[in-house]
């Protein structure tokens, strides 16, 4: 096996030692005979360098993201609103009752359409680079704008293209703030 | 063979993230199969896709805003409960699964509230009973 070739190439100190019964409870007094990398394995070295995000995690990641935010960010404008709303002569259960009113109903609808955007940008991204197998900033931009054109889609093509090109310049702007941000604030 | 844990499955705000995702994602795909079903049988013939789109476009962020704010509710409480804990268990679910029940219905009064939370506990039980009766 590949595993007992390579354990004479690693140090003590990247291996882990590797009972072939360990998760069974059977009384063998097998030794700890195999040295087993401690990253994780893989069948080609190619694979193993890629510090990709899985497809699922991408997906479920972009989606909680943009969920969260989108709630969070529709409840904070809606509390606002409701205590703009706010009448003389209202009873405290009344006014509690226009905050969480205009607050869920705010932040429901923003947290819905911001999550539908993050569900849909996460699987055309992992689409692309599945498909293309490179993971640079054309990926996001292409992802962005698949994702402004699907979501005005039902407006029309006009509406669509334009809501696509948009997306696409956030994606962009986005992922190349992103490498600025880490490159000069020292994060 | 020992795998790594991945990231997404230590208790913390970034699971919490990835469940919301992921209930997200079940809701509004879920949802948008069978929105789009369902509308495409009720269009009247030759505006069936245009009527199929119609209702997902309608009810799918809607179904899968709701599966989030339950998964997102159910995972957050359960984070916390193996942090006050401090074990993995099988009753962190159903103690989680109880609460998101009875916060979800808060509004309707403590009555509806105790008897949503404890159909969600016993939901959680049903779910995790196997895990629970093979750990003991």
């Amino acid at each position: 096996m590949a595993a007992n070739h390579s354990s004479d190439h690693e140090s003590n100190a990247n291996t882990r030692l590797y009972h072939p019964y360990q998760n069974y409870q059977v009384p063998i007094n097998a030794q700890h005979l195999y040295k087993l990398p401690t990253s994780p394995e893989f069948l080609f070295s190619e694979e193993s360098l890629k510090q990709r995000r899985s497809w699922g995690e991408n997906l479920t990641f972009y989606t909680g993201t943009g969920y969260l935010g989108g709630s969070v960010a529709g409840a904070s404008a809606g509390i606002i609103s409701g205590i703009k709303s706010f009448e003389f002569g209202d009873t405290t259960k009344l006014k509690i009752n226009r905050i969480l009113n205009s607050s869920g109903l705010a932040g429901r609808t923003w947290g819905n359409r911001i999550g539908v955007v993050g569900l849909i940008y996460a699987g055309i991204e992992s689409g692309v680079a599945a498909v293309t197998d490179k993971d640079d900033v054309w990926t996001s931009v292409v992802a962005g704008l698949g994702t402004g054109a699907v979501f005005r889609a039902a407006r029309g093509v006009r509406s669509a293209a334009v809501a696509g090109a948009l997306g696409g310049i956030a994606a962009g702007a986005v992922v190349a703030g992103k490498q600025v941000f880490k490159r000069y604030a020292h994060i | 063979m020992d795998i790594q844990k991945k990231k997404s499955r230590e208790p913390g705000l970034y699971r919490i993230v990835n469940d919301i995702g992921y209930a997200f994602g079940i809701g509004a795909i879920g949802g948008s199969v069978f929105h789009f079903i369902k509308g495409t049988s009720n269009s009247p013939n030759g505006r069936r896709f245009a009527g199929g789109t119609q209702a997902v476009i309608m009810n799918a962020p809607r179904l899968g805003g709701s599966f989030a704010v339950f998964g997102g509710l159910f995972s957050a409480v359960d984070c916390t409960m193996v942090y006050i804990r401090e074990k993995e268990d099988p009753w962190n679910s159903i103690i989680a699964g109880a609460a998101t029940g009875g916060f979800l219905s808060m509004r309707q009064g403590i009555v509806a509230a105790s008897r949503s939370a404890m159909m969600g506990g016993v939901l959680l039980a049903l779910i995790k009973g196997p895990a629970l009766m093979v750990n003991k």
